[in-house]
C-alpha cells in the first residue's frame, strides 16, 4: 500500500501542484465539484429542519461515501500559491487506516483518555472549555482557573488575550510571538492554580499566525507535546503558509496536531448538504495533508454566524454520524452559541448543541462560544460546567432520541438567533472573591438544567 | 420589445450569466429605455430577489457573488452611458478590505457583492490588508468611503491604526471608515473614531447610502451605527 506524502511532498505539491485561481477555486471548483456528489449519491435536499438531529444512518454513510469522493476530487487549494494539494486514493485510505484511534492529553491523574467514537457510544464525548473569546488580561487567571476547576471540563482550551503586559497584540507581528509566549505561560499557571496541573490542554487559541505558535507551542512552562496544537485553517479545502508553518513545528516539538476549519452552509458549498459533504472531505484531507491526530467536523450557518439553528444542528449530526460511523477516527468539533452569559438562551442552545453532537460520535467538543464570542470578558466557568454536563450524559443517547428533545429546546431561542440578548461579563456574573456565580446567574442555570432533564437529557441533579 | 430586454437582463443577473447581461443591458440601452430605468427595473430588483433568496436559504454565496459581477458588467456599459449623456450612476467609491492578519473572506465578499449591486463602484484589495494599502487604494481610486472588516480580535487594532495614518497623513477628513465583522463592535467604532457600523452586508449598504447624502466627515456629529447587539 502507498504511503500518504511526508512533509517535504507535501510541501512541493503546494509550490508545484495544479494551479488554479481563488476565483475559480470558490465559484467553479468547489461549488461544481459539491453539486456533482451531491446529485451522483442522491443527496440534495435531504436536509429535515423538522428534524434537527439526523437518526438516518443510512443517510450518513452515503455523506461519507460522497465525501470521500470529494476528498480526492479536490484536495486542497493553498492559498499563497495558488496551487492545488491533491491527494490519491492509496494515500488518502493510508493516512486514515494509520491515523489513531485514541489519546491520552495531559500528564498522570489530571489527564484524559480522547477516544474515537461511535453515535450513542456510552463512551463519552469529552469537552475543553471554552472557546477563543477575549479575555482582559487583569482577569485572565482569575477566569481561566475557573474553568480549569470545573471538574465537567476535560481539557482546558481558556480565552484569548487581548493585550499582553498591557500592551495591544497585533496579528503577524513580533508582539503576537510575545503573546503566545505568555498565553501559554499563564495557561500553565491557570492549570496549577486550579490543582489540576496535568489537565490536557488546546494551544494556542490566541495564536492566529505561525507567530503565536511558536511563542505559545512547545515553549519550556508553555504548551507541552502533550497537549494539542490547534492549528486552524482559512475555511474549508483551503491552507496557507500559516497552516503549514503551523504543522511543521508541531512536528519539531513532537507534539500533537488538532487541525480543522468549518464550512458554511450559505457560502461556497451551499447548502447544508453541501457543507456536509464537503466537511467530510474536509476532515478525510487533514489526516493525510496536515497529519493531524484529532480533526474537525465543524459547521456554521453563515447567515447566523452559527451552527444550532435547525440546518446547523442537522449537519452537525450527519456530519458527525457519517464520519464517526465510517472511520476511526478522533473527531472534534464545536457548537456555536450566540447568546451571551447571564442569560437562559445560551444554556438553551449549549443544551442542543452539545447534546447532538455527544450523541453523534464526536470525540471532543469544544464550547462555548458564549455570546458568539463578540464580546470581551462574555464568558463564565457556569456555562462551562454545562457544556461539559450536558455532553457528558448525552454522550450514549440515541440521536433519535435527542432529536425529540431539541424539537422542544429550539422553540425556546430559535426567534432570537438574529438578535441574541449578548447577555453580560465575566466581572458582572461573578462574585470574584468567592469565585461564585451571581445568584440571578446560578437561579437561571438551576432552572434551565431541572428542564432539560425533564426534557429527557439525565443530568444529575445537584 | 423593449421590456424584453429588461426582463432578459434581470434574469441574467439572477443567474450570474455575465455575457447574457451585457448583451440585454446594451440591447436595452440602445433601444432608447433611460439607462436609469434600466437599472431601477431590472438589475437592482435582480440583486433585491438573490438577497433575499440568500436569506431564505435558496441561494448562496456562489450565486451571489456570480450574480454582482454579471450586474457589474451589465452597470459598466450603462455609466458608460450615463457618462456620455453627463450623468452618473456610482453610488459611491468604496476601498474595501479584511485586515492584516486575517485571510477570512466570505463576509467581505457578500458586502462586496451587495455593494457593487447598488451602484457603489467597489475596489476590493481582498484579505490581509495593512492600513497603509487602504489608504493607498483610496487616493488612487479617489474614494469616498474606506470599508474594513475582521473576524479576528488581534487584527482589530489595524482598524484604529488605520485612522491613525490617515490623521497623521492629514487626509482625516477626506474619507468616511467604516468598520465591520465578528468582533466589532458599535463602542469599538466610537473608541476607535470611526464614522460607522454595520452588522452585516445590508447594513453596509444602507451605511454607505447614508454617508454618502452626508457628503462630508465634517457633517457628521457621531458614528452612523446600524443594527448593533446589545450586551445588558
Amino acid at each position: 500500500m502507498k504511503r500518504s506524502p511526508d512533509i517535504y511532498e507535501i510541501l512541493e505539491r503546494a509550490f508545484h501542484g495544479e494551479y488554479c485561481t481563488a476565483k475559480d477555486w470558490d465559484l467553479k471548483k468547489i461549488p461544481t465539484a459539491v453539486r456533482s456528489v451531491l446529485k451522483k449519491y442522491r443527496l440534495e435536499n435531504t436536509c429535515d429542519p423538522d428534524n434537527p438531529v439526523n437518526f438516518d444512518y443510512d443517510l450518513a454513510d452515503e455523506f461519507y461515501k460522497a465525501g470521500f469522493e470529494l476528498a480526492l476530487m479536490l484536495g486542497y487549494f493553498v492559498e499563497d500559491t495558488e496551487r492545488i494539494i491533491k491527494v490519491d486514493e492509496e494515500e488518502l485510505s493510508y493516512a486514515l487506516k494509520f491515523a489513531p484511534s485514541e489519546l491520552f492529553l495531559g500528564e498522570g491523574k489530571d489527564g484524559t483518555w480522547l477516544r474515537s467514537r461511535t453515535p450513542a457510544d456510552p463512551y463519552p464525548c469529552k469537552v475543553a472549555c471554552s472557546l477563543g473569546i477575549t479575555v482582559s488580561e487583569d482577569i485572565f487567571l482569575k477566569l481561566v482557573s475557573g474553568i480549569a476547576r470545573e471538574r465537567e471540563v476535560d481539557v482546558l482550551e481558556a480565552g484569548s488575550l487581548i493585550t499582553v503586559n498591557g500592551h495591544e497584540v497585533l496579528s503577524g507581528t513580533p508582539i503576537e510571538t510575545l503573546m503566545g509566549y505568555t498565553h501559554g505561560q499563564l495557561q500553565r499557571q491557570a492549570r496549577n492554580l486550579a490543582g489540576r496541573p496535568g489537565m490536557g490542554a488546546i494551544g494556542s487559541i490566541s495564536a492566529v499566525t505561525e507567530f503565536g505558535q511558536f511563542g505559545a507551542y512547545g515553549t519550556p512552562g508553555g504548551f507541552s507535546n502533550k497537549d494539542l496544537a490547534l492549528i486552524l485553517f482559512p475555511s474549508e479545502m483551503k491552507v496557507d503558509y500559516r497552516t503549514l508553518n503551523k504543522v511543521i513545528h508541531t512536528l519539531n516539538m513532537g507534539g500533537v496536531i488538532k487541525a480543522d476549519s468549518p464550512s458554511m452552509i450559505g457560502g461556497m458549498v451551499g447548502p447544508a448538504e453541501g457543507a456536509v459533504v464537503a466537511e467530510v472531505a474536509c476532515t478525510l484531507l487533514s489526516y493525510a495533508i496536515l497529519m493531524n491526530t484529532v480533526g474537525g467536523g465543524e459547521i456554521y450557518d453563515v447567515r447566523y454566524l452559527s451552527n444550532v439553528n435547525r440546518e446547523g444542528l442537522w449537519a452537525l449530526s450527519t456530519v458527525n454520524q457519517a464520519l464517526s460511523r465510517n472511520t476511526h477516527l478522533m473527531l472534534h468539533n464545536i457548537a456555536n452559541e450566540v447568546s451571551g452569559p447571564c442569560t437562559e438562551n445560551l444554556l438553551y442552545e449549549i443544551a442542543a448543541g452539545m447534546a447532538t453532537l455527544a450523541c453523534s460520535g464526536a470525540t471532543l467538543s469544544t464550547g462555548p462560544r458564549s455570546a458568539g464570542g463578540k464580546m470581551h470578558d462574555h464568558i463564565t466557568p457556569l456555562e462551562c460546567r454545562f457544556v461539559g454536563e450536558v455532553a457528558h450524559k448525552a454522550s450514549p443517547m440515541q440521536p433519535k432520541e435527542v432529536n425529540d428533545i431539541v424539537k422542544k429546546i429550539l422553540p425556546k431561542y430559535e426567534a432570537t438567533l438574529k438578535t441574541p440578548d449578548l447577555g453580560r461579563r465575566f466581572q458582572d456574573c461573578y462574585n470574584l472573591d468567592t469565585m461564585q456565580p451571581i445568584p440571578e446567574w446560578e437561579a437561571m442555570y438551576r432552572k434551565v438544567k431541572d428542564d432539560v432533564r425533564d426534557m429527557g437529557i439525565p443530568l444529575d441533579n445537584f | 420589445m423593449s421590456n424584453d430586454f429588461i426582463v432578459k437582463l434581470k434574469q441574467a443577473v439572477l443567474d450570474g450569466d455575465e455575457e447574457i447581461a451585457q448583451s440585454a443591458a446594451r440591447s436595452a440601452l440602445d433601444s432608447g429605455i433611460d439607462p436609469l430605468e434600466i437599472v431601477k427595473l431590472s438589475i437592482q430588483p435582480a440583486m433585491d430577489e438573490i438577497g433575499d433568496m440568500f436569506q431564505n436559504g435558496d441561494a448562496y454565496l456562489p450565486e451571489l457573488i456570480i450574480a454582482g459581477d454579471a450586474a457589474t458588467k451589465a452597470l459598466d456599459l450603462i455609466m458608460a452611458k450615463l457618462a456620455e449623456k453627463g450623468q452618473d450612476f456610482n453610488s459611491g467609491t468604496v476601498v474595501l478590505g479584511v485586515m492584516y492578519g486575517d485571510n477570512h473572506d466570505i463576509g467581505k465578499n457578500l458586502v462586496l457583492a451587495v455593494l457593487a449591486a447598488n451602484g457603489f463602484k467597489v475596489i476590493d484589495l481582498g484579505v490581509n490588508v495593512q492600513p497603509k494599502q487602504l489608504i493607498d487604494a483610496a487616493i488612487k481610486n479617489n474614494a469616498d468611503i474606506i470599508a474594513a472588516s475582521t473576524l479576528i480580535t488581534t487584527s482589530l487594532p489595524y482598524t484604529r491604526e488605520l485612522i491613525g495614518l490617515l490623521t497623521a497623513m492629514g487626509k482625516r477628513d477626506d474619507y468616511f471608515c467604516i468598520f465591520g465583522g465578528g468582533p466589532v463592535t458599535p463602542e469599538w467604532v466610537v473608541k476607535a473614531e470611526a464614522d460607522g457600523y454595520g452588522r452585516d452586508a445590508k447594513d453596509a449598504v444602507t451605511l454607505c447610502k447614508k454617508l454618502i447624502e452626508i457628503g462630508s466627515r465634517s457633517k457628521l456629529s457621531e458614528p452612523i451605527i446600524e443594527n448593533a447587539l446589545i450586551s445588558k
